[in-house]
């Protein structure tokens, strides 16, 4: 039913139309199956015609009781079982619990393990950055992109298979060291992809980042200040993204980060504000052209040597003690609390996965912006729900 | 590393300074052995006190676990810890009669982590949710309650989160008996 009033405000002619309209808030659920979760996540969301007002995630459709296993076998049995949490970027999985257990080890793995182990992070880093760019690109409708990110990825999963035979789950980096040397020729092949992605990269900027579409969609959507960020425990490109400069590469030196050159890139509101999905997309695009360069300072400076701590064996027995170490994976910070009381077995093993933390916070972006949207703030946050899940 | 162990410390006196009850534990094994060094370290220390040896991170324990929100707003407010990293508990062995509450924060601004311990008696598993502290701490406690059985007072949405809503038991108690079967799925 519509009344009319009159307002003085008004000028001569005007007329002020308030519509009685009874409205519903109806319930959608986004998920399990749905492309733009990334895998099994439910949404639950609750909207007002094309605004939300409400939003509620559900977990765990994906666990595997990773913790529980983790107290159930080896120190190095356990190795695997990090590659599936986020499947995208398994070197830097193992990476992270490698260098936990070697804490409670009391060892560091040899310089040439260590650069190894750097080239692979990054080269990771690219690819599974890569992913996240190309699939967002699809979540707000641009397919096309999505192809050429994954065909520089096939390049990336090729160097990986040489190197440790393995594809998706490479269990390669392990405590003390890493699997076997590289094979002769991997460094030239990694050398030849630096180049060429040097020459690639502008064309996933211009055909998707810098594009019209793309800066209308996620420019001033989502918003995550420098506060929320904080707050909520966001790490990563989220937390880059919201103009936090903090980087555990730069800030807490581990392997040979420190002597290394590259930047931290920190969302500076380049297309909107400060800390919406645009940001988060420029930080991820900007990291990978950032990484290759930390990879050709990493092939400039690597030498001959050892890959594998002698003091290191199959079967680890860390000495009674805990330690918390947490490293930059792509999506943020990996930590693994490692509890062990001498035996060959863990007595806790607590994950903290990054995709989990960021996740949490993007319930809370979801009320008030337009249903459109939140198939757009979901993919910025960039989950992996094997490691959401564990 | 050195920057744990100068965090540690530092907090530790300004919490004390302060009022509150926390002890330092510091490991007693060096961080980084020698090559060819690690393993007879470990096997000296054990000879020689075998109760203490302890490797890894220094951290704080809290006896007093009822002024655990009161410390973190300090921690926050006070001493920069900004972020709250992780929480979880653990449960060492079954024959203790506590869990132990871990909370990692970390200080953007100062470049600084923290480790603090908190132990919650298992027949009385209540501990003081920080969520009114650091917004982050929901959902870690949300899994930590579901696995463990600890109760987080004043939690603002205490669900389960990875696990089915009708799920019994703590899967990370180590006392945890294994279900038969779920739904008439068998679990064996």
């Amino acid at each position: 039913m519509a009344n009319s009033t009159k307002d003085p405000a008004l000028r001569a002619g005007e007329r002020l139309v308030e519509l009685d309209v009874r409205t519903q808030d109806v319930e959608i659920n986004m998920g399990p199956q749905h492309p733009a979760t990334h895998g099994v996540l439910r949404v639950l969301l609750r909207a007002d015609g094309e605004i939300l007002t409400g939003a509620q995630s559900h977990l765990g459709y994906l666990h595997r009781c990773a913790e529980k296993i983790g107290e159930k076998v080896d120190w190095l049995q356990y190795l695997p079982y990090t590659d599936r949490y986020d499947y995208l970027s398994a070197m830097n999985n193992n990476l992270a619990y490698s260098l936990a257990v070697e804490k409670l080890l009391g060892v560091e793995a040899p310089e040439r393990a260590q650069f190894i182990r750097v080239i692979l992070a990054e080269l990771n880093r690219i690819a599974s950055h890569l992913v996240a760019v190309g699939t967002y690109g699809m979540d707000i409708g641009a397919f096309t992109p999505f192809f050429y990110a994954l065909r520089e990825r096939e390049l990336l999963l090729d160097i990986f298979e040489k190197i440790c035979g393995a594809r998706l789950t490479y269990s390669y980096i392990r405590p003390g060291g890493l699997m076997n040397d590289a094979p002769a020729g991997w460094l030239e092949q990694v050398k030849a992809f630096t180049e060429l992605f040097d020459k690639k990269w502008g064309e996933y900027w211009d055909l998707l980042v810098d594009s019209k579409i793309f800066v209308e969609r996620t420019a001033n959507v989502g918003v995550v200040s420098e506060e929320l960020a904080l707050a909520w425990g966001c790490s990563g490109p989220m937390l880059r993204g919201s103009g936090v400069d903090w980087d555990l590469r730069r800030d807490a030196p581990h392997l040979v980060y420190d002597r290394l050159d590259f930047e931290v890139i920190v969302g500076r509101g380049y297309r909107g504000t400060v800390g919406d999905c645009f940001d988060r997309n420029y930080v991820r695009m900007y990291e990978m052209v950032q990484s290759n360069r930390m990879i050709r300072q990493c092939l400039e400076q690597i030498e001959d040597g050892e890959v594998q701590h002698p003091d290191v064996g199959l079967l680890l027995r860390p000495a009674p003690g805990e330690a918390y170490v947490g490293i930059e994976n792509p999506r943020g910070e990996l930590g693994h609390y490692l509890v062990s009381d001498g035996s060959k077995i863990a007595r806790r093993l607590r994950v903290r996965g990054p995709s989990f933390c960021n996740l949490a916070v993007a319930e809370h972006l979801l009320p008030g912006c337009m249903l459109a949207d939140a198939a757009a703030i979901i993919g910025s946050v960039d989950i992996v729900i094997g490691e959401t899940d564990r | 590393m050195e920057v744990l162990f100068e965090a540690a410390r530092d907090a530790a006196a300004a919490l004390q300074a302060a009022g509150f009850e926390v002890e330092l534990h510091q490991p007693n094994l060096p961080v980084y052995a020698p090559e060819g060094e690690s393993k007879r370290l470990a096997k000296k220390h054990k000879e020689e006190d075998p109760v203490h040896e302890w490797r890894g991170d220094p951290y704080l324990a809290l006896k007093d676990r009822s002024r655990l929100l009161e410390l973190c707003r300090f921690l926050r407010d006070e001493l920069g810890y900004e972020v709250l990293m992780d929480a979880t508990a653990v449960d060492f062995d079954a024959e203790d009669e506590h869990l132990w509450g871990v909370y990692q924060f970390l200080s953007v601004g100062r470049k600084r982590r923290l480790s603090l311990k908190t132990f919650i008696p298992k027949a009385d598993c209540r501990v003081d949710s920080v969520t009114a502290v650091y917004p982050a701490a929901d959902w870690h406690e949300r899994e930590a309650s579901e696995m463990f059985g600890v109760e987080y007072l004043g939690h603002p949405d205490p669900r389960h989160i990875l696990l089915p809503d009708d799920w019994v038991g703590h899967p990370l108690r180590k006392d945890y008996q294994y279900p038969d079967e779920y739904h008439g799925i068998s679990c064996k």
